[in-house]
Formats: structure tokens, sequence, C-alpha cells
């Protein structure tokens, strides 16, 4: 016996020695990680995506601080009939709906906009009129048909507040605190649900104050809904592996300990729980079995042995012998969430690859600990799936056969296995980096669809600020710099996806008209920026000057340039900045006036398009962290890189998948690779171990350890691969769209690199002969033999 | 508010019984009885500050005359530069159901622009003061409220009776944009110092501060009006200077035509 089996050996005779000690302990700790989980805080805002401190967010904040720019709730009310909303019984809902939710509690009653609250600038024949598109909703058609006249003749609210057919209009309210989104989201839900609709009437429930009011509701159900049925499916796996309660109920605690430890520890930093962080229970579940499974499979295979043995020497000889590859596979499934935590920006990311690291290292110490210690006290039985005849069960008999395949046609495996290298590399060239944040949720909810429809009547529902900075107060007003801003919103309208956009041009424009006796030809900038003032300052005699603090700050220095997109998209949020920021380098170049990109488009532009490098980088530090893992631990460079090459294999296919299926580099696709690495080199290292004991230890040539690899070994992790791939396939069901993706992509590559480590590492080991597995006595003839052969 | 927390706690620790103090409306009517004389000249700096601190200061000249109970104000910008010789006349007048008439001279356009008459309750200006609080300056409205005097109190010193003001019914409450009023009168020349304003939700909305009321002429006037806005945080300030009652005003001050010649 080796130093290493010695010392490991007297290692498990300790652990044994105090069961009842460690498994009280293993509890407790357990009941300690759960008291913190209460105080875990959801973080569902899109911002969260983003570091805190990133200049892109702090240019939001920057521009929401100076301009009071709130996230809203939208309510939009359509009428596709032959008035559209321009009848009586559209603009008295309209009416209704306003009153009734500037009433919310949630709501901030002076901060609602719609065509029941905004006014009118019109110009007479001897001055301007400020006044309410109407006082009360019309009774009559007619007066209908001069609210649409008066509203069509509007060119700011054309898109914004009301489609540009007609078809609908906007109730735009803004929350008094954004912490009550979520009960404002309800209050409105209900609201609509009471109100007077008739058939030709539909009523919508948009805005991002709306998305992070509902994003905390839907992803605690969706939570409550994937948990359960991932520990069932979990329980049941280990129950068909093992047959026996203990069999069920042992990976199961270790389940409570690494989720529970994983999400103790993050409430207990004070890290938020994310939109994505759904998926660690989830992922954690699948992983905390796998070591378990291992361990019993041995432990029931010595018991079916020798049913006699005492219970702490079967407990210390199962332990000598799995500690290894149970310790080796934690290490590099931790390297794994290590290179997504260390590569990625984000920081829902960031904390899932650390805290999945957290509840890998969990698991591990209770496999080491607590699932021996328990053991011990039970008292050895035999299970049915491993009867004491030494017979194998099917399971074990399919997998056999599938051995002899690998033994039969070695050479094929290899080619068929290169065949995918190449698709993969063919497919990596195709992939799109792409992300639409509203993709979040399914299809058939209600805010997905009313994303639809808003974006298809109205100029659109994502918004680009451009900040406009002068030098000094009331150097807004100068006519060049008012020119500036004018040719940046013909540039603007010019773009696709760029539906409209608003500044305090418009409003001037809108003003000099006015007070030019109405006329259409007036509709353009204030001759002096002396006039431009004063326009302000007849529009406070008039109306609220607050009806522009939008638009410019107090003292006429900053404005705000407001674009709507119609489209989500990355790919469409990255031309519109690309090309705006082009422009703004030619064209605001002048010491007088400065324009920056702001609001929530740029933001998503700066993270998203971080995805690809993070991906990038995330995959090479978790393949680099687990090859030196592996080398390390098999002491063989050889036995490293082979170890590796399954892995690199199932990331190829995953890449030719998601270029021939025109599928996104996107959130939940860029997470898949790190986590992919990191659990499907598990296969490999338990495959190249127990092939190496065979070989070494055992003495077996390369066919004999081939063969026998698979009744026990294969066996495992066959079990080892159902428990993850359906635990990650767990994540198809979520109501979460990104989280489906990144469960499916998950799944399909566990079961690649399974199926390679079953296949393609046992050929290429009987086609190679690398010397990691030869006894060393036989070297020689052995390669001696295999030079006749060739 | 912790001023206004500790003048309640004063007035619920008064020993005097509201009984005895005089009704609501007596002291509406003493407000309204004092002297503000026929016609004033008068400057005024408008100083407001919104929620970060930024200012704006527009320095005016302004003339105020009574025809009966006809108002008329016209208001000339003198600085900042860019709105210099904008000009704001106003007619008020007493009928409840007749708007007012509310013109504007604009420098640069040369010309005199109508503008739509203002809601009761609408911001003066971009002030902190509605256009009836400006109506009224120094006054009370007598038919929009129903008073009561809730005790005795003191502010800056001086004595004062603490009356509180509640609109005769929701519409008109919503027009004045007011659900509550209290204010601080000071009992030995009728004036109000103090004063606290509640929106129609209830919600604390504003309160007001005059300072620096002493005699002009023989006629007391406030000097100082210091107004913050609970809600959107912005202030106002105004500084009346060069008080004139004495020296008249004359009606050619209000028409279109003086506007356009400016002062």
């Amino acid at each position: 016996m080796n130093t290493e089996n010695v010392l490991s050996r007297r290692f498990f005779v300790s652990v044994t020695a105090r069961p009842k000690t460690i498994v009280t302990i293993g509890i407790l700790f357990i009941v300690l990680f759960a008291i913190w989980i209460p105080d875990l805080k959801k973080d569902t805002r899109a911002d969260a995506f983003i570091p805190p401190n990133h200049p892109a967010l702090q240019m939001r904040d920057r521009t929401k601080q100076l301009f009071g720019l709130e996230d809203p709730l939208v309510i939009a009310v359509i009428n596709e009939g032959k008035y559209g909303i321009f009848n009586p019984h559209t603009l008295a809902l309209v009416d209704w709906l306003t009153e009734r939710v500037k009433r919310l509690p949630q709501i901030d009653p002076d901060r609602v906009t719609s065509l029941a609250t905004e006014n009118n600038i019109i110009g007479t024949d001897d001055g301007m009129l400020v006044e309410p598109f109407f006082e009360h909703p019309p009774t009559r058609q007619a007066q209908a048909d001069r609210v649409e006249a008066a509203v069509m003749d509007f060119p700011l609210y054309l898109g914004s507040l009301v489609a540009r057919n007609g078809q609908g209009t906007l109730i735009v309210a803004e929350l008094k605190n954004p912490e009550l989104a979520q009960q404002a989201y309800l209050s409105v839900l209900s609201l609509a649900e009471q109100a007077p609709v008739n058939q030709h009437e539909h009523l919508h429930i948009a805005g991002e104050g709306a998305v992070s009011g509902y994003m905390g509701a839907y992803i605690d159900a969706d939570a409550v809904r994937l948990d359960p049925i991932a520990a069932i499916i979990i329980s049941s796996i280990c129950l068909l592996a093992f047959r026996t309660w203990r069999g069920m109920l042992l990976p199961n605690l270790v389940v409570l300990a690494t989720a529970g430890g994983a999400l103790g520890l993050m409430a207990a930093c004070g890290v938020s729980f994310f939109v994505i962080t759904n998926a660690l229970p989830v992922v954690l579940i699948g992983i905390a079995v796998a070591d378990s499974i291992h361990i019993l499979s041995e432990y029931y295979q010595r018991v079916a042995e020798d049913p006699t043995a005492n219970a702490r020497t079967l407990v210390v000889d199962t332990m000598t012998e799995m500690w290894k590859p149970v310790t080796l596979t934690s290490l590099t499934t931790m390297a794994g969430f290590c290179g997504l935590s260390l590569a990625s920006l984000m920081p829902p990311m960031r904390y899932f690859g650390l805290f999945a690291f957290v509840g890998v290292a969990v698991a591990w110490v209770y496999s080491l600990f607590v699932v021996p210690a328990l053991l011990t006290l039970l008292k050895p039985r035999l299970s049915r799936a491993y009867p004491a005849s030494r017979g194998v069960d099917d399971f074990g008999k399919m997998l056999t056969a599938l051995g002899r395949v690998v033994i039969r046609f070695p050479k094929s495996i290899i080619a068929i296995s290169s065949l995918v290298v190449i698709a993969g590399g063919i497919g990596a060239t195709r992939i799109k980096l792409d992300e639409n944040t509203i993709r979040v949720f399914d299809r058939e909810e209600p805010l997905y669809i009313a994303d639809g429809v808003l974006n298809r009547l109205f100029d659109g529902t994502y918004y680009l600020d451009i900040l406009i900075e002068t030098p000094a107060a009331e150097a807004l007003f100068e006519p060049d710099n008012l020119r500036r801003i004018e040719a940046l919103e013909t540039f603007l309208s010019t773009l696709p996806h760029v539906g409209g956009s608003t500044s305090i041009v418009d409003y001037l424009k809108q003003m000099n008209r006015a007070l030019n006796e109405g006329r259409a030809d007036a509709y353009r900038l204030p001759e002096s920026a002396d006039l431009a003032a004063q326009y302000l300052l007849l529009y406070s005699a008039s109306a609220d000057p607050k009806d522009f603090e939008k638009e410019v700050d107090y003292d006429n220095r900053l404005a705000n340039v407001r674009a709507r997109l119609n489209d989500g998209r990355y790919s469409a949020k990255k031309m519109v900045i690309e090309a705006t920021q082009n422009y703004i380098d030619r064209q605001f170049d002048a010491l007088g006036i400065q324009a920056r990109l702001s609001g929530r488009v740029n933001v998503d532009y700066h993270w998203i398009k971080r995805l690809g490098e993070s991906h990038a980088v995330s995959v090479a530090i978790s393949l680099a962290l687990v090859w030196l893992m592996a080398v390390l631990s098999f002491r063989s460079a050889t036995a490293g890189t082979l170890a590796l090459l399954p892995v690199l294999v199932t990331i190829l296919m995953i890449y030719s998948v998601m270029g021939f299926n025109d599928i996104w580099l996107s959130i939940s696709s860029s997470m898949f690779a790190a986590i992919a690495i990191g659990l499907g080199v598990d296969f490999s290292i338990h495959t190249l171990e127990r092939l190496h004991n065979l070989t070494r230890r055992k003495r077996q040539t390369i066919d004999q350890a081939i063969l026998n690899l698979y009744p026990a070994t294969g066996r495992a992790l066959l079990f080892n691969f159902a428990a993850l791939a359906l635990g990650f396939g767990v994540l198809a069901i979520s109501k979460v769209v990104i989280l489906q993706d990144f469960g499916l992509l998950v799944a399909v590559a566990i079961a690649t690199s399974f199926l390679c480590s079953m296949t393609l590492l046992p050929a290429l080991v009987k086609v190679l002969r690398p010397r990691f597995f030869v006894a060393e006595e036989t070297l020689a003839p052995l390669i001696k033999l295999s030079g006749e052969r060739s | 508010m912790k001023v206004f927390s500790a003048i309640i706690v004063i007035f619920f620790s008064a020993t005097v019984s509201a009984a005895e103090l005089p009704s609501g409306d007596e002291v509406a009517r003493r407000i309204n009885a004092r002297d503000e004389g026929e016609a004033v000249s008068r400057l005024l700096t408008m100083q407001m500050t919104d929620a970060d601190g930024k200012t704006r200061i527009r320095k005016t000249k302004g003339f105020r005359k009574y025809y009966g109970a006809e108002k008329r104000t016209v208001i000339y910008y003198l600085e900042p530069r860019n709105i210099k010789g904008t000009a704001f006349l106003t007619y008020d007048y007493p009928e409840a159901g007749k708007d007012d008439d509310q013109w504007l001279y604009l420098p640069a356009l040369r010309k005199v622009r109508r503008i739509s008459a203002s809601d009761r309750g609408d911001y003066f200006l971009g002030t902190d003061f509605t256009y009836e609080d400006i109506k009224l300056e120094s006054r009370v409205s007598l038919n929009d409220y129903v008073r009561k005097t809730l005790g005795e109190s003191e502010i800056d010193g001086f004595h004062c009776l603490l009356l509180e003001s509640v609109p005769v019914n929701a519409e008109i409450a919503e027009e004045l944009g007011y659900g509550r009023i209290e204010q601080w009168v000071d009992d030995s020349v009728w004036i109000v110092r103090a004063a606290k304003m509640w929106d129609v939700q209830g919600n604390p909305l504003k309160t007001v501060h005059f300072k620096d009321i002493r005699q002009v002429q023989g006629i007391w006037t406030q000097h100082e009006l210091e107004v913050t806005n609970h809600k959107t945080g912005h202030r106002t300030r105004f500084v009346f200077s060069d008080v004139n009652y004495r020296d008249g005003v004359g009606d050619a001050v209000f028409t279109q035509n003086a506007l356009k010649r400016g002062l």
C-alpha cells in the first residue's frame, strides 16, 4: 500500500471514530445556514446586471437625477376600431384610469401623464393658449374628433403619448418609490380588470416599472415550481440507483447542506438574489448528489462483496478508494465556477459562479465527513441494485455492451469525434452575440405581449438619452446650440429602430408656432436666445414650468434628448449607439457644447457588449484551471490533457448547435461553457482515475481495464450524468426564458461529456496507450508489442 | 417642521380657552379690513431654488392698483438680461365666474400676447405661490373656507392667533390645491406672520414665513416672504423694497401700450 493510501486510511479511521459528533455538527451547520436564508434580498432590476460603478450606469443615474426621470408604469389603452381611441367611450376610459391611478398609494399623483392630464399649446390670433386637451371627457363624437385634431396637430405627443395612427394612447405613472414596484404593478393590474372596457378596447400594462414589479413575483413563483421538481427527480434517480432509503436520503442531506450553505452565505454576505440566482439551487441539487452517488456505488459494491463486513471498516475502505476522485471532481467543478466568476463583468454571474463554488465546496466537505460518519452509524445492508452474487444489473449490462463497442471500433469513435470538432470550429465562427431583455419572460406573458403591442403602435419603449451640456447657465438657448440639438434629432430619425425623439427644441418650436398665430410654417426654432428664454417665461405664466423638467435643467444649461427605440435586441441598440456616437464625435466637437450618451439603451449596450469577451475569458480560465488541476492530481500532463478532451469536444459540439441554429451568444448561453467544463471534466476524471487504478494497481491490460470500467464506474457515471442532466433539464420548464436556454445547453453539454468519457476517452487510451495506463514492469514489452502490431 | 410641532405643543398647553378668542370669521374680517393702500409701486426680487440648490434670481418692478374690487397688476422684469423688458399685466375681476385677463409682452418678439387665464391653484411664474396666493396678497379669502380659531400661539416673538381654514367643499379644495391651511395671525396688527398648507390628500404641502413686517407710510407691509414646498423641495423667496403707497400709480401703466413702452 502506498503512503497516500496509508494517510487517507488513517484520516478516515479518525473521521469514523466520532461519527455522532460529526453528524451533529453537520446538522447544526445546516440549521445555521437556514437561519440566514430569510434575510436574502431579491434584486430583479435590469440594472443589477451591470457593476454599480460602471460609467454607463453612473451616467444614466446622473441623467435620471438631473431630469427627474423615473422608470414608469405604463398603461396602454388600445382601440383598433373605426375611430381609434378618439371616441367618447375610450377617452372617458383614459380619464377614468388616470384618476384612479393617481389615487393608488404607490403612485405619485403629480407625476401621472396621459391625454387627460396634458396640455395643448395653441396659437390664437392675439396670443397663446395652454390648456388641457379636454377638461371633461367628450360626450359626443364631434367633440372627440376635435380632441383628435388637436392631438394630431401637436407633434410632441405623437408616437410618445398617442399612437401615430390614433389607435392607442398611454397613461404613464411614476412610482413614489421604486421599491413599491411589485405592489404598484398588482394594483394597476386589478384596476385594469375593473376598468369599463368595451369590446374594441384593450389594456396592456408595460414599462420598466412594471417589469421590475413583476419580476419579483415571477421568479418567486418559478422557484416554488422548480426546486421541488428538481428535488423529486434527484431523489428518484438515487432511489433507482441504490433502491434503499439511505441511498435516497443521504444524498438529500448533502443537497440540503449545499443549497443551504450557498444561499445562507449569500444572505450572510448581503449578496442579493438575482434573476439568474433562481438557477443556483437547481444546479447545486444536481451537483451535490454526484459525490454521494460515487461513494454509495463503491459502498454498495463492497457490501455486496462482503455482506458481513463491519460498518466502519467498510466505510474506511470505501472512502480510501473514493476520496481522490471525489476531491478531484469537486476541485475541477469549482475551477469551472471560478472561471465564470472571475471572467464575468456582471454581478449576477460573478456571484452565481462564486456561490456555486461555495456550494460545491460544502458538498465536498459533507461528502468527506458527514456521509462516511452517517454510514458508520448505519448497519450495512445489501442493495438490490448490487446483489451479493457480484452480478451486474441491467444498467451495468447496458454499459458493458457500450464498452465492447468501444474496444471494437475505437478509431471510428475518434473519427466521429473529430467531425464534431470540425463542425464546432465552423459553428463557432457563425455565432452571433445578441440579447433582448424582454426575453426573460415567456412569450405568453402579458408583459411580453404588451411590449410587442407598444413597440408596434408607438415610437418605442427603449430609451436612449443624450445629455447635452453647455458651459454656462442659459447657454443652451444660443441659436447655434439649439440648432445642433435639432440636427441631432433629425439624424436620429434617420436611424432604423428609432421611432422618435423628444427634446426642449420640440417645445420651443411648438411655442414659436403658437406665438405666430399657429401657422404651420412657424414650427421652427426661435431666432434668438432671448426669445427662447422669454418663451419659457411665457410658458410659466400659462402653465406649470415643471412640464419641461424632463427636457431641460433648472438653469437652462443642460438638456436631455430622448430617443425611443422600438427594438429591444442588442444588435439594434448597438447599431443606434455606434451611429449616434459617431455623429456626436463629429458634430458636438465645439467647446461650447457637448453631448454624451446615456439611458437604459446605453447601459444595456455596454454590459451586453462585454458578454462575448467575458465568455471567451471564462472558457479560457476554466479550461486552464481544470487542466492544471487534472495534471497536478494525476501527476501526468498526458492524463490531464486527455481529461480535457471530452470537454473540448462538448464545447465545440454546443458551438456547432448554436452556430447552425442561430442561437445567440446571450446572457444564458454565455454562462453554459464554464459550467459545462467544470462539470464535464468530472466524467473524464472518474474514467481516467479508474482506468489508471485498474491498469497500474490491479495490473490489468488496457482492454481488460476498459471492459471492467463500465459495470461499476460507468454505471455510477450514468447516474451521476442522469442527476446532473435532469437537474439542469428542470430549468427547461422554468418560466424565466433565459434559464430555460441555460438549462438545456448545460444538459446537452453534460450528455455530450458523459458520452465522450464513455467512448472517446477509452478509445483514445486504447489507441494511444499512454504510459500513464501501463503497469511499469510490463511497460517495455507492451511498447514492443504495440510497435509490432502497427 | 420642528418649529411647527413646537408651536402646536405651545398651543395645546395654552391656558386660555378657545371660547374667549375672536371667531375665525372675525379674525378674517379684521385681516381684510387692514389698509393695503389703493395703489403701490415696489421692487421685487424673486429667488427660486430647486431641490438640488440651483437658484434663479429675477428682479422686477411692480405696480398694483385697486379699481373698486377689481385689481390690476403689472410686473416688469429687470434682470436677468435675457428676459429684461418682459412685462406681465393682469386684470383680476371680483366676479366669481369671470376669468382674469392676462397679457405678456415679449421684447424679443416685440409683441404683446394674451395668455390663457390661469386656474386659481396654478403656480405663479414658476414660484411656489399660486395665482390665488398672489391675488390675495396679505388678505384672506372669505368665501372659500370655513374658519376656526384654534387658539393662541407665538411666532418670531409676536403673539398670534392660530387660524384654521378648511375649503367649503371638495371642488373648491381641488381648485385651490389646499386641503387645509393654518395661519399665525398677529392680533396686534392683524397680519399673517406664518402659514402652513396641506394638500387635498392631507399631506404637508407648503410652509410660508412672512418676515420683516414693518410700517411703510403708515401701512403694515410684509417685506420678505419665504415659502418651501415640502413635496418638491422647491423654495421661493420674495423680497420687496422701495415700497411706495404715497405717490400713486397712473392708470396708463396698466395698458398693453405701456407694456411695449417699458419702464
